[in-house]
C-alpha cells in the first residue's frame, strides 16, 4: 500500500507540511479561513529533530506522520472497536463518531503520531487525505521531501 | 487435519480478536461460540460512558451486527458452559447441549467480586461489568438522590463519574489511601483528587463498608468501618475483580489467579488456549505471572491465541506473546492519565526514579528505571508520545542515552531515531509497530 514518506535529507524542518495538513482538515480550504476557526483545527503530521550539532550527521528532521502499521497497536487497544482498516485503502482510520477520547490509542502508539483533540473530543491522525487525489503534506513541501508512494519506490534506509 | 472444530467460551475482547485472526487464516473450520452474554458483541469498557449518557446504546457496540455472520461463527449467546472435557474434548452446557472440539479458547472474562457483608440480592446493590448492569443502574437513577461506591479503581472512579453527572451526590469509599491506587502514587492522586472534589465527588480513603442499611429489600444506606453513616439508594461495588474459572473447576487444567498459559496462550492442554480477563500470563514490567485484566491485553492475548489455533499441524513456529504489561489510560474531566508497569515499587532503593510535578498545571509525570530500562510510568495531564515510552518498555531498550530526556513535554519519536539510528527508522517507514 501506498504511505507518506520524508526523506531526511531534504527536510528543512520548514512545517509547511503542518500547516498544510491543519487546514486540508479544516473544512474550508484558505488557510487564512482555517485560523479563525475555534477550536483552531490541528495537524496530524509533526516535524521533529533527528540530529543536532552535536550529532555525527548533524542537523537533520523527520516529518512524522501515522504509518498504516501492519499490526495496528492502535486499533488493538481501541476500546470502541473505532479505528479500523479501511478494506478498500488499506489506511488505518478512526471513525470520529466512535471516538470517546479515552486516549487508548495514544498510549500505545509507538510513533506518536496519534494527536489529543481535546477541544473536540476525539483523538485524530494521518487519513492519507482519504478526499483528496494527494495528501496536502506532500502537495506542500516546498523541497519535495515527502513523497506519497509504494515501500518499493520508497527512501528506505537499509544497514 | 484440513477441518477443525474450534470452540470459543466467551463474547468479548480476547474471543473477538481470535475469530478475526483465526478467519484470517482459516475460512474452512467450524467455529462455535458460546456465551452466557445476550446482549450482542459490546464494549465493556463503554459501560460507564453509556451510564453517563455519553453514549447511547447503540453505540456500545464493538463490532457490525453482522459481525459473527461475516466471520462465519455460530454464536450461541445466553448459554452458561457447565462443564469442560479435556479428555473427551468436549464442552456442556447448563442447557444439556454438548460440543466437541478440536481446539478450545477459553475466555470467559472475570467478574466483580462482592464482600460477604454486602448482600447482592437487596434493590440497589449493583456491579457495572455488564450492559445488564448498566441498565440496571440506569433505571434506579431516576428518584434516586444519593450513591455510594464502593472502591476507587477505574471502574469506581468512572462509575462515580457518570453517577455524579446524572445529578446525584457521589460518595466513594476506598480501602487504600488515594484513588485509583493501582494506576498512579498519591501524589498524582492528589491532582486528580482536586478535580474530583471540585466535581463534588466525595472520597473516603483507608476506609470500607461494614454494613448495609437496607429498608423492604432496598438499600438506605451503608456504615463505613471508621463508623460514618452515609445515606444511599444506590451502592455500586467495584473493589477488584475475578477470573471466572468456574467451568473448569472438575478438571485439571492448571489455575492460580487465572488459567496458566505459556507464551503461546496454551493452557497445560496443548489445545486448549486461554485469553482475556481468564487468562494468567508473564508481566514484562514486574517479571512475575499475574492477571492483567485489561482490554488491551486481552485483544493481544486473542489475537495470539487465534494465530497458535488456526495453525492446522504442530510444525511451524508458534506466535508467541511478549507479555503483559498493566496498562491504563483514562481522561478524567478533561486531565488525562496513562500509566504502565511498576508506577510505585515496593523497594524504590533499587530504582532510578525520574519525576516532573507541576499541580498547579495539573501536570505531573513520573518515570520508574531499573538497569537503565523503564518498568513503569505515569503521566498526569501531558500525555503526548505516551506510546514512544511505552514501546521503549516493551522493546526494553537502554534508555541510558536520553535518560535527561525522557521527563521532557517534548520528548518524543526523534529521540528514538537519533539513538537507534537506521534500523528504528526503518521500522517506522516500514509500519512496523512492534
Amino acid at each position: 500500500m501506498k504511505r507518506i514518506y520524508c526523506i531526511v535529507e531534504k527536510c528543512l524542518a520548514c512545517r509547511s507540511c503542518e500547516i498544510a495538513c491543519a487546514v486540508a482538515h479544516s473544512g474550508v480550504e484558505r488557510v487564512e479561513d482555517a485560523v479563525k476557526i475555534r477550536p483552531l483545527p490541528k495537524h496530524r503530521i509533526r516535524v521533529e529533530s533527528i540530529g543536532d550539532r552535536n550529532t555525527p550527521q548533524g542537523i537533520r528532521s523527520i516529518a512524522l506522520q501515522c504509518r498504516h502499521c501492519e499490526d495496528p497497536l492502535c486499533a488493538q487497544a481501541c476500546i470502541t472497536g473505532g479505528i479500523s482498516r479501511d478494506p478498500e485503502t488499506g489506511a488505518i482510520v478512526n471513525n470520529p463518531d466512535k471516538c470517546v477520547a479515552c486516549w487508548s490509542c495514544i498510549m500505545v502508539c509507538p510513533f506518536g503520531v496519534i494527536v489529543r483533540y481535546e477541544d473536540c473530543r476525539r483523538a485524530v491522525k494521518c487519513d492519507h487525505c482519504a478526499d483528496r487525489d494527494e495528501p496536502a503534506c506532500v502537495e506542500a513541501c516546498p523541497t519535495r521531501a515527502i513523497l506519497y508512494c509504494e515501500a518499493e519506490d520508497a527512501p528506505i534506509p537499509v544497514e | 487435519m484440513t477441518f477443525m472444530k474450534i470452540v470459543i467460551i466467551g463474547n468479548s475482547a480476547a474471543s473477538t480478536a481470535a475469530i478475526e485472526t483465526i478467519r484470517a487464516e482459516d475460512k474452512d473450520s467450524s467455529i462455535v461460540q458460546i456465551s452466557e452474554e445476550r446482549h450482542p458483541l459490546y464494549s465493556r469498557c463503554l459501560l460507564s460512558y453509556y451510564l453517563a449518557d455519553k453514549i447511547d446504546k447503540n453505540g456500545l457496540a464493538y463490532r457490525s451486527a453482522d459481525f459473527h455472520k461475516k466471520m462465519d461463527v455460530q454464536l450461541h449467546p445466553g448459554r452458561c458452559v457447565e462443564e469442560v472435557d479435556p479428555a473427551g474434548q468436549k464442552v456442556t452446557c447448563s442447557d444439556g447441549s454438548a460440543h466437541s472440539f478440536d481446539r478450545l479458547l477459553i475466555a470467559t472474562g472475570s467478574s466483580a467480586k462482592i464482600p460477604d457483608n454486602i448482600p447482592e440480592t437487596l434493590r440497589g446493590v449493583f456491579v457495572l461489568r455488564t450492559v445488564a448492569d448498566a441498565e440496571a443502574i440506569k433505571q434506579k437513577l431516576s428518584g434516586a438522590k444519593k450513591a455510594v461506591v464502593l472502591g476507587g479503581g477505574l471502574v469506581g472512579m468512572r462509575a462515580a463519574d457518570a453517577l455524579c453527572r446524572a445529578g446525584l451526590k457521589v460518595f466513594v469509599v476506598i480501602g487504600s489511601n488515594r484513588i485509583l491506587s493501582r494506576m498512579i502514587d498519591y501524589e498524582a492522586a492528589r491532582i486528580v483528587g482536586t478535580r474530583v472534589r471540585d466535581n463534588d465527588i466525595e472520597v473516603m480513603t483507608g476506609s470500607d463498608v461494614s454494613e448495609v442499611l437496607h429498608k423492604d429489600g432496598n438499600v438506605v444506606g451503608v456504615v463505613t468501618d471508621n463508623g460514618l453513616m452515609l445515606d444511599c439508594e444506590i451502592l455500586i461495588v467495584a473493589k477488584s475483580v475475578r477470573a471466572n474459572t468456574g467451568l473448569i473447576r472438575n478438571t485439571d487444567i492448571k489455575t492460580r489467579r487465572g488459567i496458566e498459559t505459556n507464551a503461546s496462550m496454551q493452557t497445560n492442554y496443548e489445545n486448549i488456549y486461554a485469553a482475556g480477563d481468564v487468562a494468567e500470563t508473564f508481566d514484562i514490567t514486574t517479571e512475575e505471572y499475574t492477571v492483567n485484566a485489561l482490554w488491551t491485553c486481552a485483544v493481544q492475548q486473542g489475537r495470539i491465541a487465534g494465530q497458535n489455533i488456526a495453525r492446522r499441524d504442530a510444525a511451524g513456529i508458534p506466535a508467541k506473546y511478549a507479555g503483559s504489561v498493566a496498562m491504563n489510560s483514562l481522561n478524567f474531566w478533561g486531565i488525562p492519565i496513562i500509566s504502565f508497569g511498576v508506577t510505585v515499587p515496593e523497594d524504590e532503593s533499587r530504582y532510578t526514579i525520574l519525576k516532573d510535578s507541576r499541580p498547579e498545571q495539573n501536570v505531573y509525570k513520573k518515570i520508574v528505571i531499573a538497569d537503565n530500562r523503564i518498568k513503569g510510568l505515569i503521566l498526569v495531564g501531558r500525555i503526548a508520545n505516551a506510546g514512544v515510552l511505552f514501546s521503549l518498555v516493551q522493546n526494553k531498550m537502554d534508555v541510558a542515552p536520553f535518560m535527561d530526556q525522557l521527563l521532557g513535554d517534548r520528548f518524543n519519536f526523534g529521540h528514538v531515531v537519533r539513538h537507534g539510528g537506521k534500523p528504528v527508522l526503518e521500522k517506522y517507514y516500514r509500519g512496523l509497530s512492534t
